[in-house]
């Protein structure tokens, strides 16, 4: 955990070295890559590493005409709930 | 002690702007009024804003537009506020993150799980 050189998901501290060992030992898929690593999961919702976390995926497995990119979850920024509907 | 630049050779010298005080984790600093936390805090030398949660690295500015909540600080009470994009006013009482317990590894690890 130690000797991480480059991190790619600031959020949960994942490392771009982590990142390529976890994808070519299983040869997973991009969601695959991010539930095994939490790569894209933290507080800022994989909106800062999503399209890095998808490339280092497809390099070890292809993308095909069937597969989606990881997905920004709606709302596009986080927001409180309070925001969206408190009672003063 | 500042780290601004008072003398810019194009934008010329630092216009005289009202100050404003503030305390980051419990320490008593000056900021300009308006200028972003995030700034004012760099202006004073302060370049760690909070630890990760998990491992204790530091973390600090990084995309400072608002986009990576790196620079996520406790401002008057409310966590998970931008630094970045924070306007400092007179009296704002900030905290910086800190690591939180892991409770479950914890007990694994102390029970040979």
């Amino acid at each position: 955990m130690q000797n991480k050189t480059m991190i790619v998901c600031r959020c949960e501290e994942v490392s771009f070295d982590e990142l390529v060992k976890t994808a070519s030992e299983n040869n997973c898929s991009a969601r695959e890559l991010k539930l095994r690593t939490r790569a894209g999961m933290g507080y800022c919702g994989g909106r800062t590493c999503r399209t890095m976390v998808d490339q280092i995926a497809h390099i070890h497995q292809p993308r095909s005409n069937n597969d989606v990119s990881l997905k920004y979850q709606a709302p596009i920024r986080p927001v409180r709930f309070a925001d969206l509907g408190e009672v003063k | 002690m500042t780290e601004r630049i008072m003398s810019h050779p194009i934008l010329g010298d630092l216009p005289h702007k009202e100050k404003v005080t503030f305390t980051f984790d419990d320490q008593l600093y000056e900021a300009y009024k308006g200028e972003s936390l995030a700034a004012a805090l760099l202006a004073q030398g302060v370049r760690t804003l909070r630890v990760h949660e998990e491992t204790g690295h530091p973390r600090g500015i990084y995309c400072n537009i608002g986009h990576c909540f790196e620079c996520r600080v406790n401002i008057n009470g409310l966590d998970g506020e931008r630094a970045c994009i924070t306007p400092v006013a007179e009296g704002m009482v900030v905290k910086s993150g800190k690591v939180l317990p892991t409770t479950v590894r914890d007990w694994r690890k102390h029970h040979g799980k």
